[in-house]
Protein backbone atom coordinates (compact mmCIF):
# COMPACT_ATOMS: atom_id res chain seq x y z
CA UNK A 1 0.00 0.00 0.00
CA UNK A 2 1.50 3.29 -1.08
CA UNK A 3 1.09 6.04 1.45
CA UNK A 4 -0.51 9.07 -0.07
CA UNK A 5 1.01 12.51 0.39
CA UNK A 6 -0.96 13.93 3.36
CA UNK A 7 -1.69 17.06 1.35
CA UNK A 8 -3.49 14.96 -1.25
CA UNK A 9 -5.76 13.12 1.17
CA UNK A 10 -8.44 15.89 1.24
CA UNK A 11 -8.36 16.08 -2.56
CA UNK A 12 -8.71 12.31 -2.84
CA UNK A 13 -11.66 12.35 -0.43
CA UNK A 14 -13.34 15.19 -2.32
CA UNK A 15 -12.98 13.42 -5.65
CA UNK A 16 -14.14 10.08 -4.33
CA UNK A 17 -17.04 11.75 -2.50
CA UNK A 18 -18.30 13.16 -5.80
CA UNK A 19 -18.05 9.71 -7.34
CA UNK A 20 -19.71 7.92 -4.39
CA UNK A 21 -22.42 10.56 -4.06
CA UNK A 22 -23.45 10.45 -7.72
CA UNK A 23 -23.32 6.65 -7.93
CA UNK A 24 -25.32 6.45 -4.69
CA UNK A 25 -27.96 8.84 -6.01
CA UNK A 26 -28.20 6.91 -9.28
CA UNK A 27 -28.60 3.52 -7.67
CA UNK A 28 -30.54 4.57 -4.59
CA UNK A 29 -27.66 3.38 -2.45
CA UNK A 30 -26.56 5.60 0.39
CA UNK A 31 -23.10 7.05 -0.20
CA UNK A 32 -21.96 5.69 3.17
CA UNK A 33 -21.17 2.17 1.99
CA UNK A 34 -18.75 3.33 -0.70
CA UNK A 35 -17.27 6.10 1.44
CA UNK A 36 -16.36 3.82 4.33
CA UNK A 37 -14.64 1.31 2.02
CA UNK A 38 -12.57 4.10 0.48
CA UNK A 39 -11.58 5.69 3.80
CA UNK A 40 -10.63 2.36 5.34
CA UNK A 41 -8.98 0.53 2.49
CA UNK A 42 -7.65 3.19 0.15
CA UNK A 43 -6.63 5.87 2.61
CA UNK A 44 -5.88 3.67 5.63
CA UNK A 45 -7.72 6.03 7.95
CA UNK A 46 -8.11 4.48 11.44
CA UNK A 47 -11.41 2.60 11.70
CA UNK A 48 -13.17 4.79 14.27
CA UNK A 49 -12.28 8.00 12.46
CA UNK A 50 -13.31 6.52 9.13
CA UNK A 51 -16.69 5.52 10.59
CA UNK A 52 -17.13 9.01 12.07
CA UNK A 53 -16.39 10.72 8.74
CA UNK A 54 -18.68 8.34 6.90
CA UNK A 55 -21.48 9.13 9.38
CA UNK A 56 -21.34 12.86 8.73
CA UNK A 57 -21.34 12.20 4.98
CA UNK A 58 -24.44 10.06 5.55
CA UNK A 59 -26.17 12.85 7.53
CA UNK A 60 -25.52 15.33 4.72
CA UNK A 61 -26.63 13.14 1.82
CA UNK A 62 -29.67 11.64 3.52
CA UNK A 63 -30.92 14.98 4.86
CA UNK A 64 -30.64 16.52 1.42
CA UNK A 65 -32.49 13.64 -0.24
CA UNK A 66 -34.93 13.56 2.68
CA UNK A 67 -35.84 17.19 2.12
CA UNK A 68 -36.91 16.37 -1.44
CA UNK A 69 -38.81 13.20 -0.52
CA UNK A 70 -40.85 14.86 2.22
CA UNK A 71 -41.65 17.82 0.01
CA UNK A 72 -42.98 15.36 -2.56
CA UNK A 73 -45.01 13.65 0.22
CA UNK A 74 -43.28 10.30 -0.30
CA UNK A 75 -42.30 9.99 3.36
CA UNK A 76 -44.59 8.40 5.91
CA UNK A 77 -43.90 10.80 8.77
CA UNK A 78 -45.77 8.87 11.45
CA UNK A 79 -44.17 5.57 10.58
CA UNK A 80 -40.77 7.29 10.56
CA UNK A 81 -41.43 8.66 14.05
CA UNK A 82 -42.25 5.19 15.36
CA UNK A 83 -39.34 3.37 13.74
CA UNK A 84 -36.75 6.04 14.41
CA UNK A 85 -37.32 5.63 18.14
CA UNK A 86 -35.79 2.19 17.53
CA UNK A 87 -33.06 3.17 15.05
CA UNK A 88 -31.87 5.98 17.32
CA UNK A 89 -31.74 3.67 20.37
CA UNK A 90 -29.71 1.21 18.33
CA UNK A 91 -27.48 3.97 16.97
CA UNK A 92 -26.46 5.24 20.41
CA UNK A 93 -25.84 1.70 21.66
CA UNK A 94 -23.92 0.86 18.48
CA UNK A 95 -21.65 3.90 18.63
CA UNK A 96 -20.98 3.32 22.31
CA UNK A 97 -20.17 -0.32 21.64
CA UNK A 98 -18.01 0.49 18.60
CA UNK A 99 -15.66 2.64 20.63
CA UNK A 100 -14.76 -0.31 22.81
CA UNK A 101 -14.63 -2.84 19.97
CA UNK A 102 -11.32 -3.84 18.40
CA UNK A 103 -10.74 -2.71 14.82
CA UNK A 104 -10.94 -6.30 13.57
CA UNK A 105 -14.52 -6.60 14.87
CA UNK A 106 -15.54 -3.45 12.99
CA UNK A 107 -13.89 -4.75 9.83
CA UNK A 108 -15.60 -8.13 10.20
CA UNK A 109 -19.04 -6.56 10.70
CA UNK A 110 -18.54 -4.24 7.75
CA UNK A 111 -17.42 -7.21 5.65
CA UNK A 112 -20.67 -9.02 6.52
CA UNK A 113 -22.74 -5.90 5.77
CA UNK A 114 -21.08 -5.59 2.34
CA UNK A 115 -21.92 -9.22 1.54
CA UNK A 116 -25.50 -8.67 2.64
CA UNK A 117 -25.74 -5.49 0.55
CA UNK A 118 -24.33 -7.34 -2.42
CA UNK A 119 -26.92 -10.11 -2.09
CA UNK A 120 -29.84 -7.66 -1.82
CA UNK A 121 -28.56 -5.86 -4.93
CA UNK A 122 -28.53 -9.12 -6.88
CA UNK A 123 -31.93 -10.29 -5.78
CA UNK A 124 -33.87 -7.05 -5.51
CA UNK A 125 -37.23 -8.61 -5.13
CA UNK A 126 -40.06 -6.17 -4.82
CA UNK A 127 -43.32 -6.85 -3.08
CA UNK A 128 -45.98 -5.85 -5.55
CA UNK A 129 -49.19 -6.42 -3.71
CA UNK A 130 -50.31 -4.19 -0.91
CA UNK A 131 -53.42 -4.02 1.15
CA UNK A 132 -54.84 -0.79 -0.04
CA UNK A 133 -57.56 -0.45 2.58
CA UNK A 134 -55.86 1.40 5.36
CA UNK A 135 -57.54 2.17 8.64
CA UNK A 136 -54.71 2.56 11.13
CA UNK A 137 -52.93 5.84 11.89
CA UNK A 138 -49.71 4.51 10.37
CA UNK A 139 -51.17 3.78 6.95
CA UNK A 140 -50.01 6.02 4.20
CA UNK A 141 -50.43 7.11 0.64
CA UNK A 142 -48.36 8.85 -1.96
CA UNK A 143 -48.59 9.90 -5.57
CA UNK A 144 -46.70 7.57 -7.87
CA UNK A 145 -45.51 9.61 -10.84
CA UNK A 146 -44.75 6.62 -12.99
CA UNK A 147 -48.16 5.05 -12.46
CA UNK A 148 -49.95 8.43 -12.44
CA UNK A 149 -52.00 7.33 -9.47
CA UNK A 150 -52.22 7.71 -5.73
CA UNK A 151 -51.00 4.55 -4.03
CA UNK A 152 -52.50 3.73 -0.65
CA UNK A 153 -51.00 1.12 1.59
CA UNK A 154 -51.53 -0.52 4.91
CA UNK A 155 -48.56 -1.04 7.21
CA UNK A 156 -48.21 -4.63 8.40
CA UNK A 157 -45.95 -6.41 10.89
CA UNK A 158 -44.82 -3.31 12.75
CA UNK A 159 -42.98 -5.39 15.36
CA UNK A 160 -40.69 -6.91 12.71
CA UNK A 161 -39.95 -3.41 11.41
CA UNK A 162 -39.13 -2.25 14.93
CA UNK A 163 -36.60 -5.04 15.47
CA UNK A 164 -35.05 -4.47 12.02
CA UNK A 165 -34.78 -0.74 12.81
CA UNK A 166 -33.05 -1.40 16.11
CA UNK A 167 -30.50 -3.66 14.36
CA UNK A 168 -30.07 -1.21 11.48
CA UNK A 169 -29.39 1.60 13.96
CA UNK A 170 -26.79 -0.40 15.85
CA UNK A 171 -25.02 -1.52 12.66
CA UNK A 172 -25.07 2.08 11.41
CA UNK A 173 -23.40 3.27 14.60
CA UNK A 174 -20.67 0.63 14.39
CA UNK A 175 -19.74 0.68 10.71
CA UNK A 176 -20.82 4.17 9.62
CA UNK A 177 -23.41 3.36 6.98
CA UNK A 178 -26.98 4.64 6.93
CA UNK A 179 -28.64 1.28 7.45
CA UNK A 180 -31.16 1.67 4.63
CA UNK A 181 -29.92 -1.57 3.14
CA UNK A 182 -31.21 -3.42 6.22
CA UNK A 183 -34.49 -1.54 6.64
CA UNK A 184 -35.77 -1.09 3.09
CA UNK A 185 -36.11 -4.80 2.15
CA UNK A 186 -37.87 -5.52 5.47
CA UNK A 187 -40.18 -2.53 5.09
CA UNK A 188 -41.02 -3.56 1.56
CA UNK A 189 -41.28 -7.35 1.82
CA UNK A 190 -42.49 -7.82 5.40
CA UNK A 191 -44.26 -4.57 6.26
CA UNK A 192 -45.78 -4.44 2.76
CA UNK A 193 -44.89 -0.83 2.12
CA UNK A 194 -44.46 0.12 -1.55
CA UNK A 195 -40.77 0.40 -2.39
CA UNK A 196 -40.80 4.14 -3.08
CA UNK A 197 -42.46 4.98 0.22
CA UNK A 198 -40.19 2.49 2.03
CA UNK A 199 -37.05 4.05 0.53
CA UNK A 200 -38.20 7.61 1.29
CA UNK A 201 -39.23 6.78 4.86
CA UNK A 202 -36.04 4.83 5.54
CA UNK A 203 -33.93 7.66 4.13
CA UNK A 204 -35.75 10.10 6.39
CA UNK A 205 -34.79 8.06 9.46
CA UNK A 206 -31.19 7.62 8.32
CA UNK A 207 -30.31 11.27 8.96
CA UNK A 208 -31.35 11.25 12.59
CA UNK A 209 -29.91 7.76 13.11
CA UNK A 210 -26.50 8.80 11.79
CA UNK A 211 -26.66 12.00 13.86
CA UNK A 212 -27.33 10.00 17.04
CA UNK A 213 -24.12 8.00 16.52
CA UNK A 214 -22.13 10.89 15.05
CA UNK A 215 -22.67 13.04 18.12
CA UNK A 216 -20.93 10.39 20.25
CA UNK A 217 -17.94 10.22 17.89
CA UNK A 218 -17.96 14.02 17.77
CA UNK A 219 -17.86 14.32 21.55
CA UNK A 220 -15.05 11.79 21.67
CA UNK A 221 -13.00 13.93 19.29
CA UNK A 222 -13.01 11.26 16.58
CA UNK A 223 -14.26 13.46 13.74
CA UNK A 224 -11.25 14.66 11.77
CA UNK A 225 -12.15 18.33 11.33
CA UNK A 226 -9.63 18.83 8.55
CA UNK A 227 -11.17 16.05 6.47
CA UNK A 228 -14.81 16.83 7.36
CA UNK A 229 -15.10 19.63 4.76
CA UNK A 230 -13.94 17.62 1.71
CA UNK A 231 -15.98 14.61 2.84
CA UNK A 232 -19.30 16.45 3.09
CA UNK A 233 -18.72 18.73 0.12
CA UNK A 234 -17.76 15.83 -2.14
CA UNK A 235 -20.77 13.70 -1.27
CA UNK A 236 -23.14 16.67 -1.64
CA UNK A 237 -21.82 17.70 -5.03
CA UNK A 238 -21.95 14.06 -6.12
CA UNK A 239 -25.54 13.63 -4.94
CA UNK A 240 -26.51 16.83 -6.76
CA UNK A 241 -24.89 15.69 -9.98
CA UNK A 242 -26.32 12.19 -9.60
CA UNK A 243 -29.90 13.40 -9.20
CA UNK A 244 -29.87 16.35 -11.61
CA UNK A 245 -27.83 15.20 -14.56
CA UNK A 246 -28.48 11.51 -14.55
CA UNK A 247 -32.02 10.26 -14.34
CA UNK A 248 -32.43 7.63 -11.68
CA UNK A 249 -30.89 4.73 -13.45
CA UNK A 250 -32.36 1.29 -13.31
CA UNK A 251 -29.29 -0.06 -15.03
CA UNK A 252 -29.16 -3.73 -14.14
CA UNK A 253 -25.59 -4.08 -15.37
CA UNK A 254 -24.30 -1.24 -13.19
CA UNK A 255 -26.07 -2.70 -10.17
CA UNK A 256 -24.57 -6.12 -10.73
CA UNK A 257 -21.08 -4.72 -11.26
CA UNK A 258 -21.36 -2.77 -8.03
CA UNK A 259 -22.74 -5.84 -6.23
CA UNK A 260 -19.64 -7.80 -7.26
CA UNK A 261 -17.36 -4.94 -6.20
CA UNK A 262 -19.03 -4.80 -2.78
CA UNK A 263 -18.70 -8.57 -2.34
CA UNK A 264 -15.00 -8.30 -3.27
CA UNK A 265 -14.35 -5.64 -0.63
CA UNK A 266 -16.48 -7.59 1.85
CA UNK A 267 -14.12 -10.54 1.37
CA UNK A 268 -11.05 -8.29 1.74
CA UNK A 269 -12.38 -6.88 4.99
CA UNK A 270 -13.17 -10.32 6.40
CA UNK A 271 -9.65 -11.51 5.50
CA UNK A 272 -8.17 -8.41 7.11
CA UNK A 273 -10.26 -8.90 10.22
CA UNK A 274 -9.05 -12.49 10.47
CA UNK A 275 -5.44 -11.29 10.17
CA UNK A 276 -5.04 -13.23 6.93
CA UNK A 277 -4.38 -10.21 4.78
CA UNK A 278 -2.17 -7.21 5.41
CA UNK A 279 -3.70 -4.67 3.06
CA UNK B 1 -50.44 28.11 7.35
CA UNK B 2 -47.32 26.25 6.33
CA UNK B 3 -47.45 22.49 5.99
CA UNK B 4 -45.29 20.51 8.39
CA UNK B 5 -43.83 18.57 5.46
CA UNK B 6 -42.71 21.76 3.71
CA UNK B 7 -41.33 23.15 6.95
CA UNK B 8 -39.30 20.00 7.65
CA UNK B 9 -38.09 20.02 4.06
CA UNK B 10 -36.80 23.59 4.47
CA UNK B 11 -35.19 22.88 7.84
CA UNK B 12 -33.29 19.92 6.40
CA UNK B 13 -32.16 21.78 3.32
CA UNK B 14 -31.08 24.98 5.03
CA UNK B 15 -29.41 23.07 7.87
CA UNK B 16 -27.36 20.84 5.58
CA UNK B 17 -26.33 23.63 3.21
CA UNK B 18 -25.29 25.86 6.12
CA UNK B 19 -23.32 22.99 7.64
CA UNK B 20 -21.57 22.20 4.35
CA UNK B 21 -20.66 25.83 3.69
CA UNK B 22 -19.30 26.44 7.20
CA UNK B 23 -17.36 23.14 7.26
CA UNK B 24 -15.87 23.91 3.84
CA UNK B 25 -14.83 27.40 4.98
CA UNK B 26 -13.32 25.72 8.04
CA UNK B 27 -11.15 23.57 5.77
CA UNK B 28 -9.38 26.68 4.49
CA UNK B 29 -9.39 28.65 7.74
CA UNK B 30 -9.48 26.98 11.13
CA UNK B 31 -10.51 23.81 12.93
CA UNK B 32 -12.84 25.86 15.13
CA UNK B 33 -14.92 26.91 12.14
CA UNK B 34 -14.94 23.34 10.80
CA UNK B 35 -16.10 22.22 14.26
CA UNK B 36 -19.00 24.67 14.07
CA UNK B 37 -19.93 23.39 10.60
CA UNK B 38 -19.99 19.76 11.74
CA UNK B 39 -22.00 20.83 14.79
CA UNK B 40 -24.62 22.54 12.58
CA UNK B 41 -24.76 19.46 10.36
CA UNK B 42 -25.31 17.07 13.28
CA UNK B 43 -27.88 19.46 14.76
CA UNK B 44 -29.97 19.48 11.56
CA UNK B 45 -31.73 16.12 12.05
CA UNK B 46 -32.29 17.04 15.73
CA UNK B 47 -34.11 20.17 14.56
CA UNK B 48 -36.40 18.25 12.29
CA UNK B 49 -37.35 15.85 15.10
CA UNK B 50 -38.20 18.86 17.26
CA UNK B 51 -40.30 20.31 14.40
CA UNK B 52 -42.19 17.04 13.96
CA UNK B 53 -42.67 16.76 17.73
CA UNK B 54 -44.12 20.28 17.96
CA UNK B 55 -46.39 19.56 15.02
CA UNK B 56 -47.82 16.45 16.67
CA UNK B 57 -48.12 18.30 19.96
CA UNK B 58 -50.09 21.09 18.27
CA UNK B 59 -52.47 18.45 16.98
CA UNK B 60 -52.72 16.96 20.50
CA UNK B 61 -51.37 13.75 19.03
CA UNK B 62 -49.77 12.63 22.26
CA UNK B 63 -48.42 9.24 21.18
CA UNK B 64 -46.35 10.77 18.40
CA UNK B 65 -45.32 13.73 20.56
CA UNK B 66 -44.06 11.25 23.14
CA UNK B 67 -42.12 9.36 20.46
CA UNK B 68 -40.46 12.59 19.33
CA UNK B 69 -39.66 13.46 22.94
CA UNK B 70 -38.11 10.02 23.41
CA UNK B 71 -35.94 10.43 20.29
CA UNK B 72 -34.81 13.89 21.43
CA UNK B 73 -34.05 12.53 24.89
CA UNK B 74 -31.90 9.74 23.42
CA UNK B 75 -30.08 12.26 21.21
CA UNK B 76 -29.38 14.52 24.19
CA UNK B 77 -28.18 11.60 26.33
CA UNK B 78 -25.96 10.53 23.44
CA UNK B 79 -24.45 13.97 23.20
CA UNK B 80 -23.39 13.78 26.84
CA UNK B 81 -21.82 10.36 26.47
CA UNK B 82 -18.18 11.09 26.12
CA UNK B 83 -15.81 8.21 25.83
CA UNK B 84 -12.20 8.29 27.14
Amino acid sequence: MVDLDPNLVPVAILMFGIFAGSLGAMLGLGGGVLMIIFLLLALNIPAHQAVALSLIAVIASSSMAGSVYIKDRMTNLRLAMVLEAFTVSGAVAGAFLALSLPVSAIQALLGCVLFYTSITMFKEREAECFESLGSGTLDGEFYDERACATVKYRVRNLEVGAVASLIAGAVSGIVGIGGGVIKVPIMNLVMKIPIKAAAATSNFMVGVTAAASAVIYFQSGLIDLHLAGPTILGIMVGAYVGTRLLARSRSVVLRKVLAVVLAFFGAILLLKAGGLLAW
Amino acid sequence: MVNVEDLISQVLRIGVLTGVVITSIGFFTSAEIAWLGVFVLILTPFMRVIMAGLYFLSRKDLVYSALAAYVIMILVIGSFLRII
